[in-house]
């Protein structure tokens, strides 16, 4: 029985087999090129997740790090902000092939499993490089800190903000001598401004926009107020709910005013509350990563932290901070290049607040160059007022807490729920938070106490 | 599957029983067949069927997204499921949405091809207008829409002169989302429509018009009666693919899940257990009760069109 086409498959074959040989050679081959390509002995693998005026500014910052370090070759990768881009860092670092360097939000580091996706910092290498706990406001600096280490070096704080048209306050008077908006003490005098701008406002605009529909905006916003009522979420070995669901009626009660006294226009919820500011419309709450937008379109506009309406001044704030994915044989001068890197762009973060956000190295903040930036240096009093989300693995942006009590703070502001039954849902979705094990490692927020 | 198509093409060659040729027949046509499927198999199992296996394991345990530390927890995710009310919600949107697009599309569907069936000029351009929008990747035709549904600036609220809220009220958010898939998808049905209405003989009406029937009659008596098989076709697709709605909600909600969580999908739901909360066992627990749903939908179908087809006889 001959097979006469036998030697042909062999060859068919061997050819295939060669392909996908070479193929894998070559994969191989351009893990190593790019510190090939630049003369470069060490080679830092960063990930991050700008885009934009963040992503132009990062990279600038990085061009200048290169600049001053041309032995360290800085591959960075930007991915897709928001939750893919926790589940690619959890996946690489669970499969051990984690970058030297990463960048994540604060209130999310808690719940990424430090110790096995995360690696602490070598704070003697970080003091080495220019970069001190005493550089950093402290309550910032503890939230970084896990089990007594280290785990995330604060880029920024970003904060959600008040910001105003300042042609449209002045026709109102709302505009002080300083040519600052005029402060804000409690609810009333909030509206009272609202009314007063309302009528100085053009036809078809809104007052305010305020992302009436929006969960996480909701959600920070409630943050804020809730913050400035003293309100408090759990007790401190996180084993009971202590949060005061009459103070979150009064917050809840306050955003939904906006809409009900005709000030918000739930049409023009969302990112339209933004173009609307900029066609004349006097107030948009806003996160500080809209300061290049209004500038850039040549506003005469100004910001401060949200209005603190109850007394105490807060607003929402969260963190940029760089990390260490886990590696299992992490050291060497890769390890030791990241810490460079990070302290460098740490240091060097007089441009970052170009894209609106606060340094959190606390020494740029008294510069000349920084005081000389407007609106930033308007609203820098925010690094010392910040209202945060609860130090428990199921919180930080986007996370599974703003997921779960977002869509209540939504529906209580558009009217689809009463304030005081959305705060007893919030109640109970905490508690039921509280009682929910991290998927991570089986333990509960209480279990985990020591991590808090 | 081999079997079968071997089966099919020996069967009326030569005259045996189907038990023969199914146990006689059957080694030699892997011989022949199997070789040349051997490469879809390989790929089907190791990217279908292994998947799914795993998964089914997967919703017995507590796993997590690292892939670390994974127990046996017996039937506690499908207990945990049934009483998750973020669940229900998200299972009743995407029945809803089902609801809304199925009946909607097939009847716009058959009225498009009635319309480029029967129009005399120009057949070739309303063919490609119908049709143009399937084309599209599913995130431009949604981006497109979020344009034409916006509040100040979009050209639907302007041309009706109204001030609807589309995509943030949670009363309208879903109906969004329909309105757009039907734009964006009715091309498919309407092409299998137009091809059935051109297999219909031309006799039929002929004959029909000799009889005196009028155009309605036609309709009634001839079209709608030969188009059947393609109806339950045409049903049965959409519900498949309209209860596995997904990426056009979460591109025009911008990646949430819409004013007041009103348009979580299933799939969306599944997602974000498995990849924000990073329960992977539960997401697969999840998953597996909406592939027993799916299932039951298209067994249910084909039941109905057996009985049919037996009361037809």
């Amino acid at each position: 029985m001959g097979r006469p086409d036998l030697n042909r498959r062999q060859l068919l074959g061997g050819l295939g087999g060669l392909f996908v040989a070479s193929s894998f050679g070559f994969a191989a081959l351009g893990t190593g090129a790019d510190a090939l390509a630049t003369g470069a002995d060490t080679r830092v693998r960063y990930w991050n997740l700008f885009s934009g005026g963040d992503g132009s500014n990062m990279i600038a910052m990085l061009d200048a790090f290169r600049k001053a370090h041309p032995d360290i070759a800085v591959k960075d990768s930007t991915l897709q902000w928001g939750s893919p881009f926790y589940t690619k860092l959890a996946m690489a670092a669970a499969g051990n092939r984690a970058p030297d360097l990463g960048v994540m939000h604060l209130g999310r580091v808690t719940g990424f499993s430090p110790g096995r996706f995360l690696d602490p910092w070598d704070v003697d290498l970080l003091a080495e490089y220019g970069v001190r706990e005493a550089d950093f406001n402290p309550a910032l600096w503890k939230r970084a800190v896990i089990d007594g280490k280290l785990y995330a070096l604060p880029l920024d704080i970003h904060v959600q903000l008040c910001f105003y048209r300042k042609d449209v306050l002045k026709k109102a008077g709302l505009l002080g001598d300083d040519g600052r908006m005029v402060p804000v003490t409690s609810p009333d005098e909030w509206f009272d401004v609202l009314k007063q701008a309302k009528r100085a406002t053009k036809k078809g605009l809104q007052t305010i926009g305020l992302w009436v529909n929006d969960q996480n905006f909701q959600w920070w916003f409630f943050v804020a107020f809730y913050t400035q009522l003293g309100g408090t979420w759990f007790n401190a070995a996180n084993t009971e709910v202590t949060f005061d669901t009459g103070k979150a009626t009064q917050v809840l009660e306050f955003l939904r005013r906006h809409i009900t006294d005709g000030y918000a226009d739930p049409g023009f919820a969302g990112a339209a509350g933004a173009e609307q500011f900029l066609n004349g419309s006097p107030f948009v709450w806003e996160g500080n990563w809209s300061v290049p937008v209004f500038s850039g379109a040549k506003l005469d506009y100004g910001a401060t932290p949200l209005p603190p309406v109850f007394g105490k001044p807060a607003t929402h704030a969260e963190s940029h901070a760089f990390v260490l994915p886990h590696q299992s044989d992490r050291g060497g001068p890769a390890d030791e290049a990241a810490h460079r890197l990070a302290a460098y762009v740490v240091r060097h973060a007089r441009q970052w607040a170009a894209g609106g956000h606060i340094p959190a190295y606390t020494p740029t903040l008294s510069t000349a160059a920084y005081k000389a930036l407007n609106p930033q240096s308007e609203y820098v009093s925010a690094m010392d007022h910040q209202a945060t989300e609860p130090k428990v693995w199921f919180a930080g942006s986007t996370g599974i807490l703003a997921q779960r009590v977002g869509p209540i703070v939504v529906a209580s502001t558009l009217g689809s729920a009463k304030p005081e039954t959305a705060a007893r849902r919030m109640k109970s979705t905490l508690t039921q938070l509280l009682a929910m094990k991290n998927p991570m490692d089986g333990r509960t927020a209480a279990q985990g106490g020591a991590a808090a | 599957m081999t079997a079968t198509s071997a089966q099919t093409i020996t069967a009326p060659a030569r005259a045996r029983t189907a038990a023969d040729s199914a146990t006689i027949r059957r080694p030699q046509g892997f011989q022949h067949g199997g070789w040349f499927v051997a490469p879809f198999l390989l790929l089907f199992a190791l990217f279908v069927i292994w998947p799914l296996l795993r998964g089914v394991w997967l919703s017995f345990t507590d796993a997590n997204i690292s892939g670390e530390g994974a127990r046996f927890i017996g039937l506690d995710n499908y207990r945990e499921a049934l009483k998750d009310p973020l669940m229900w919600d998200s299972l009743g949107h995407s029945a809803f949405f089902t609801l809304m697009v199925v009946p909607c599309i097939t009847v716009l569907a058959f009225l498009l091809a009635m319309l480029a069936h029967h129009i005399e000029r120009g057949k070739w351009l309303w063919r490609l207008c119908f049709f143009a929008p399937f084309l599209l990747p599913s995130t431009v035709a949604a981006n497109l829409w979020q344009w034409l549904f916006n509040p100040g600036t979009g050209m639907i609220n302007y041309v009706f002169g109204i001030e609807t809220p589309w995509l943030t009220d949670k009363s309208y958010a879903m109906l969004a989302i329909v309105i757009q898939t039907l734009w964006w998808t009715v091309g498919f049905s309407f092409l299998l429509y137009l091809a059935a209405l051109q297999g219909i003989p031309g006799h039929l009406y002929e004959a029909a018009k000799l009889d005196g029937a009028n155009a309605w009659h036609r309709m009634v008596h001839i079209t709608l009666p030969m188009l059947r098989n393609i109806t339950g076709l045409v049903v049965a697709l959409q519900i498949l693919a309209s209860l596995q709605v997904f990426d056009q909600a979460v591109v025009m909600m911008d990646f949430l899940p819409g004013p007041e969580g009103s348009t979580r999908t299933f799939v969306q739901f599944t997602l974000e257990e498995g990849f924000t909360s990073y329960r992977v066992g539960y997401a697969s627990a999840i998953s597996v009760i909406f592939f027993v749903i799916i299932a039951a939908v298209a067994l249910a179908r084909m039941w109905l069109l057996r009985n049919r087809e037996e009361s037809a006889r």
